[in-house]
């Protein structure tokens, strides 16, 4: 578990803690209701003008006839089929889109823009996700793992002197960044010019894709109106996978990074702790000592 | 004499690249799985999606005969605006303007699924501002998530597997990796029973149109946050107690993840999956005076201190006993 040592130093002291992440919940709640509903409102209004302005247009249509049209329509879309264009779209379940698919699942992001809507399919699902998510949190684990050997010997760093210690950290720093560009800034570029979206879409895109969140409002390569090339979807995947390992590589990363830049500005400024107290990397606390005989 | 050799070096090389060739493995399987997976999707759905489009075509030929002075290209305007719309989860069906998406309850359920990285999809930030904030709230919020959920998993997995597991060990007597098994395996069957069926059974009942296997499904792609978002309660038209209802979902959502992540603690423990999973993971070279002289995993921290907290109120009672208990104490997990 990544926030384990952690959780030693708070102390373990988990009331205040669900106390503050329900506070939290609430807060966003709060917001994002704040900076939606009007949104929403006004898409409403805007599509029922629309609407209404349609049915003026073409006498000939009824409200109840159209409505009962589009209900058929959207329940199709659910299910990934699109009403547009003629029916030679490529399918939404030829093997390059399953196999997408499929690592959407294993994953755990979960677009939703295609789903299982067979019986079987659904079934079929939830048996090869329970093989599936274990499957690639060993193998995300285990592709960065060479690095961060690594990069683990940030933890022996006491013995050495201060400078090699900047250096370290340093390091560590440019590392960090650069992932930072080719993983989220250079790929949502791509993507935005490829698909039509603004740069900051793009960037959401991305976000949403490398947290495992998955909404789905945005999915590379499903545009049936434009021209991909063949490898297009299988660089996303690649990318995707890519993505997430380097976070679960900096995740741990991260809050142990603070935590020397905390201790080395603590040794700075003279107040330094002696690292006997602090939890070792394995975050389980150190044997206290037992006398075997009274 | 050469052979033997040779065989030998052949030996050492696997032998030293050993966690090498397993990761070599791994990815292999990892990738066969996915063509595994693309491969039975792909024959199992694409006879119903193929279905479905010719369906789909014969209803919008009949419908632009039946209304003549609609023109095909007019339509494909309008539906393309009502599916774009719907996407946003905006729907310009009259009957379904009771439901906001965005009401306290509604965005309360939403940020739990952002912050669980379930993602349904089903409502998302319309407005640029949502957008941004909606990254915003996820950078901090995630990290918080992981840490809130790994200080009440281990919590929760102190008093649910290692106390009781303890417990039979030491006063029943039985081997303590028996024990572990059987309460992992118990563990398992009580949270599948009470977060999967017991739900799906409440979930069929108040949803009109969902069937067990549905909401079974459902259960199980919430809890994973897959989080597909084909399916999602409470969107129903004309749901009664809705707010009630969302909030039961999302305290739903959250004590699921919590159990499903002390299942997960519970089954990774077992000493047979730690050494399933040392097998990928890169020695590390230790200096000599770095390794412990017991391994962590076969001396279990909490029954020393809770040892030693026993043993303190033992030596207040009972003084010329504590040298030979505590001495029996401390050696028999060791031997284990």
């Amino acid at each position: 578990m990544p926030g384990a040592w952690l959780c030693s130093c708070w102390g373990g002291r988990v009331l205040p803690l669900l106390l503050a992440y329900v506070c939290y919940l609430l807060l966003g709640a709060t917001i994002f209701q704040l900076l939606e509903k009007q949104a929403e409102a006004q898409s409403r209004n805007e599509f029922q003008l629309e609407k209404l302005r349609f049915l003026e247009n073409y006498t000939c249509l009824d409200q109840w006839a159209l409505e009962q049209f589009v209900q058929v329509i959207m329940e199709a879309w659910v299910k990934g089929v699109n009403p547009k264009g003629n029916s030679t779209n490529p399918s939404n379940w030829d093997f390059g889109s399953s196999f997408f698919f499929a690592g959407t699942v294993v994953t755990t992001i979960g677009y939703g823009n295609l789903a299982p809507s067979t019986e079987a399919g659904q079934v079929f699902c939830v048996f090869y996700a329970l093989l599936g998510i274990p499957l690639n949190v060993i193998f995300l684990n285990n592709l960065g793992t060479g690095l961060r050997a690594h990069l683990a010997t940030i933890e022996r760093w006491e013995d050495q002197p201060r400078r090699s210690q900047l250096l370290r950290v340093l390091g560590l720093a440019l590392f960090l960044t650069l992932g930072t560009l080719v993983i989220l800034i250079f790929p949502p570029m791509v993507f935005s010019h490829v698909e039509g979206w603004s740069f900051g879409e793009g960037f959401y895109f991305a976000f949403i894709t490398l947290s495992t969140i998955g909404f789905g409002d945005y999915v590379v390569g499903t545009d049936p109106s434009k021209h991909y090339i063949s490898v297009y979807r299988s660089l996303a995947a690649i990318w995707i996978l890519l993505g997430l390992a380097w976070l679960a590589l900096i995740l741990p990363l991260g809050p142990l990074l603070l935590h020397r830049c905390c201790q080395l500005w603590l040794l700075s400024r003279g107040l330094g702790v002696k690292d006997g107290a602090a939890p070792d990397s394995s975050g389980l606390p150190r044997p206290q000592k037992i006398p075997i005989s009274s | 004499m050469l052979q033997s050799l040779a065989g030998s070096s052949c030996v050492r090389l696997v032998e030293r690249h050993r966690s090498a060739w397993c990761f070599g493995f791994l990815v292999l399987g990892y990738l066969l799985y996915l063509v595994f997976g693309a491969v039975v999707f792909s024959s199992v759905e694409l006879p119903y999606e193929d279905l479905l489009r010719q369906e789909l075509r014969k209803l919008k030929r009949r419908f632009l005969e039946e209304h003549e002075s609609l023109s095909e290209q007019q339509l494909e305007q309008f539906l393309g605006r009502v599916l774009e719309a719907s996407n946003y989860g905006v729907s310009v069906l009259s009957n379904a303007s009771g439901n906001w998406n965005w009401d306290f309850t509604s965005a309360l359920f939403f940020a739990s699924t952002v912050l669980s990285t379930t993602g349904y999809g089903h409502t998302v930030p319309l407005s640029d501002g949502g957008k941004a904030f909606c990254i915003i709230y996820s950078v901090i919020g995630i990290p918080f998530t992981l840490l809130f959920l790994t200080a009440v998993v281990q919590r929760i997995t102190v008093h649910v597997t290692r106390r009781p597991v303890l417990y039979f060990h030491i006063r029943w007597g039985f081997s303590k990796q028996v024990v572990a098994i059987v309460h992992a395996v118990l563990l398992g069957f009580v949270t599948v029973s009470c977060f999967f069926f017991i739900p799906a059974a409440v979930f069929s009942v108040l949803e009109d149109d969902w069937n067990f296997l549905e909401s079974f499904y459902f259960c199980f792609i919430s809890l994973s946050t897959i989080g597909l978002g084909d399916y999602v309660p409470g969107e129903g038209y004309n749901q009664k107690f809705r707010e009630l209802y969302k909030i039961g979902i999302t305290c739903y959502l959250l004590l699921g993840l919590i159990a499903m992540l002390v299942v997960l603690e519970t089954f990774c423990e077992l000493h047979e999956l730690k050494k399933f999973r040392k097998m990928f993971y890169v020695k590390k070279d230790k200096d000599e005076d770095q390794v412990h002289i017991i391994e962590h995993d076969q001396l279990s921290f909490s029954s020393i201190t809770d040892q030693a907290a026993g043993m303190k109120e033992d030596q207040k009672q009972n003084e010329p006993f504590v040298a030979a208990q505590s001495s029996a104490c401390v050696d028999g997990p060791v031997n284990h």
